[in-house]
């Protein structure tokens, strides 16, 4: 089998998983309890709560609230700091911060507005400055497209937002570039979320990395854990997992992108061009390859390419309802519903090797012609 | 004094000198609702009675009571001698506290010294006496505490009565195929012939790699919702992959729906014939989408020979959309996985198609050699 759908969820990192053990099988306690073995536990919390923030940011200005998912932090981002007037995103979000915006105007406390998006993938800055009044209180923009891998240079998006208005609160969904692309957390930026089993960690663990000097407003309450800010027993092993997880992310960031980077270059040029149109950006993450078969619907490769042991993604879903066949991102890149019809997403991990990538466009190459032959 | 639940049948006392066929029937199906709840299940003349069950289990038993089809009312009541006081003791306890109500007896023993009006105004003066909240109304009351006086020297005392499910046993109606695509209307279909005491069993059809495992797993969901009613059911699986490639390299696109249907007829008359069902079952409704004109019914019976029942044919998307929440199919039929892709759906399909034109263009494919091989691919999966 070959796994090219790591934007999806990635294999658990089993070195990491390995020496979370401790605290699944030894120190189960609650950190909260107020005996010692408890409280070593706090520690350990706070020990991965520094690591993980030093990544991408300094320990004195930033701090971290454990989750759940990318998508429970995504959600504490808008609901805690969407205030009266307007609130302002791009249309390629993921739907985490999409379906919270959408919210935002049922429960009448913002009017969303949706910036954008250009043929790359990246949200339209101008447009989105444009939209920025002094009735804007919040501001989310992705880091990484999760469908088209395109980067959006958050930093001087957020520096241009705060120009025009200071009192804005900028938040930004990493979950598909934290421990993937290289990046420093600018004194713009406010909020960052991230998630553990896109790098190697387990589902059920996620956090919102956040600027000191922002107050941080819950958005679940309970018995106060994670300072008052995220009640909720925390998931121990999954935070562990994820801290030993990034450690070796980080220490490989560099040279994995590279390689992964080749290794798509490698798989895109063995596909057949005459069926083939790349949707991601030239300077996408290198995790990430969007691509559109024409002619083909991408949900029907996809089983097709399970069939032969290749598993891959893709944006569109196989439903009458038109709204949910085409993949919303690559309509919003301004491509027309034929080419958002068979949209594939193939994405890389460092595990992946070369043998897979050109296998792979073997696999993708046959399904392709199949199917064009068949419904020709 | 014992709890217990009483069950009324419905249509059952119409029958004649064959209506013990009918009670034995209903009994079996009772006994299937009730399988895994501790239990014992008596036929007295007339009725059902669910025993010895265990308390916190009411509700469930209930529950699954009200899906066997058959049963005119159910309540849970009382059984207790027919002395005075422990019927009273029973009225206590199915009649509300406070409000308006009224108790109707009824004396199966006619030796019983208290004629029933007297028995009612026995028990109510005494339930009065007890309850001083309680006032009677005898056209309109909030609670009526209903006593049945039984020939053995036992009494049975319930207060409100729920609905059952109507219709008639599951299994005394014959045996039917019906065609589940996945959508709103089929499992209503199969719902209300099973109502009518015919035994279900489902077939459908998928078209992988164009339509996905999830659309499947659906289907087997609403299998199983639908089983509950039908006293169980198999569900047979076949693919139409090949046909809807075959019907799409040679024939006229705007046939592809028609075509495709006939196809499924023959499978299912094939597979009907295979499994002993006496007919087929769809949830067609008339004009509903193209393929639902009287042309498009006309096109798919010419293959047939068996009868096909289409019990939605007069109703309207709303009304069965009401019959598939009350059901429980609702929620699971509107997830949004197609059962049949519309990769090979025309534009503009024809509506009104003429049998000779269909029967021309049929003539291209090899229809024996192609419905041979979608039966091969038959999977079956039981609930």
């Amino acid at each position: 089998m070959i796994y090219l759908d790591n934007a999806a969820t990635t294999k658990p990192d089993l070195q990491a998983l390995e020496r979370a053990g401790e605290f699944l099988n030894d120190n189960y306690f609650n950190p909260s309890a107020l005996y010692k073995e408890g409280f070593a536990l706090q520690c350990a919390l706070k020990q991965s709560r520094e690591k993980l923030v030093s990544y991408i940011g300094d320990a004195f200005s930033y701090d971290l609230t454990f989750t759940s998912c990318g998508t429970e932090a995504d959600n504490t981002a808008v609901f805690g700091y969407a205030r009266r007037g307007n609130a302002v995103t791009s249309a390629g979000e993921h739907a985490a911060v999409l379906s919270a915006f959408s919210e935002l105007k049922n429960r009448g406390v913002a009017e969303p507005r949706y910036a954008p998006l250009k043929k790359s993938g990246g949200v339209d800055e101008d447009k989105l400055l444009a939209m920025i009044d002094d009735k804007t209180s919040f501001v989310s923009v992705m880091h990484v497209n999760n469908e088209t891998g395109a980067v959006n240079d958050i930093a001087a998006i957020a520096k241009r937002v705060k120009a025009k208005n200071p009192r804005v609160v900028f938040h930004s969904d990493g979950v598909q570039a934290y421990g993937k692309i290289p990046f420093r957390l600018t004194d713009d930026i406010d909020l960052y979320s991230v998630s553990a089993h896109k790098i190697g960690g387990i589902k059920g663990t996620g956090a919102l990395i956040r600027k000191k000097s922002l107050a941080f407003r819950p958005y679940i309450f309970g018995g106060g854990q994670e300072s008052g800010r995220r009640s909720g027993t925390e998931n121990v092993f999954g935070i562990k997992a994820f801290e030993y997880a990034a450690e070796r992310k980080f220490s490989f960031l560099q040279a994995d992108a590279a390689r992964v980077a080749a290794l798509r270059e490698r798989l895109f040029s063995l596909l057949d061009k005459r069926i083939f149109i790349r949707l991601s950006p030239p300077d996408a993450s290198p995790y990430i390859l969007s691509v559109s078969a024409q002619g083909c619907r991408g949900e029907i490769l996809l089983h097709m390419a399970d069939d032969r042991g290749l598993l891959i993604g893709t944006g569109s879903a196989c439903s009458s309802n038109a709204k949910a066949r085409y993949s919303r991102v690559i309509l919003a890149c301004g491509y027309n519903e034929s080419v958002a019809d068979g949209v594939l997403r193939l994405s890389f991990s460092p595990l992946t090797t070369e043998a897979e990538a050109e296998e792979s466009a073997l696999i993708l190459n046959d399904c392709a012609r199949e199917l064009l032959c068949r419904t020709k | 004094m014992q709890k217990v639940i009483i069950i009324r049948y419905s249509e059952l006392f119409l029958k004649g000198k064959n209506k013990g066929y009918f009670e034995r029937a209903f009994f079996t199906n009772i006994e299937r609702a009730l399988k895994g709840y501790a239990h014992t299940l008596r036929r007295p003349v007339g009725r059902y009675i669910v025993a010895d069950f265990k308390e916190e289990e009411t509700e469930k038993i209930m529950r699954a009571l009200k899906k066997v089809f058959g049963a005119h009312t159910l309540a849970v009541g009382y059984e207790t001698s027919s002395k005075a006081d422990d019927i009273f003791e029973a009225a206590k306890r199915v009649c509300a506290a406070s409000g308006t109500f009224k108790v109707e007896a009824h004396r199966g023993d006619k030796k019983y010294p208290l004629t029933s009006i007297e028995i009612a105004r026995e028990i109510g003066g005494r339930l009065l006496s007890a309850n001083p909240d309680l006032t009677v109304d005898v056209h309109t009351p909030e609670c009526v505490v209903r006593v049945d006086i039984r020939e053995n020297g036992e009494a049975l005392v319930c207060g409100e009565e729920a609905e059952g499910a109507g219709g008639m046993p599951v299994g005394t109606g014959g045996k039917g195929l019906l065609l589940l695509s996945g959508g709103i209307d089929s499992p209503v279909a199969g719902h209300m012939m099973a109502k009518r005491g015919m035994k279900v069993d489902c077939l459908h059809f998928h078209s992988y790699p164009y339509t996905n495992e999830q659309a499947k797993e659906k289907v087997k969901d609403l299998a199983k919702i639908l089983s509950a009613y039908t006293q169980g059911t198999k569900l047979s699986v076949v693919s139409v992959t090949h046909i809807q490639e075959a019907i799409h390299e040679k024939c006229a696109p705007e046939l592809m729906i028609t075509l495709l249907r006939r196809f499924m007829y023959r499978i299912a008359e094939r597979r009907a014939k295979t499994i002993g069902a006496q007919c087929l079952i769809t949830g067609e409704s008339l004009g509903q989408v193209a393929s639902q004109t009287i042309e498009g019914i006309t096109s798919s019976n010419a293959v047939v020979t068996l009868p096909v029942l289409r019990p939605l044919i007069g109703f309207d998307k709303n009304e069965i959309i009401d019959r598939s929440v009350k059901m429980g199919a609702y929620e699971t039929s509107i997830l949004p996985f197609e059962d049949c892709c519309t990769v090979f759906l025309p534009d503009f399909p024809a509506i009104r198609p003429k049998l000779s034109f269909i029967e021309e263009e049929e003539k291209k494919l090899d229809v024996e050699g192609l419905v041979t091989e979608a039966l091969s691919s038959t999977e079956i999966f039981s609930f």
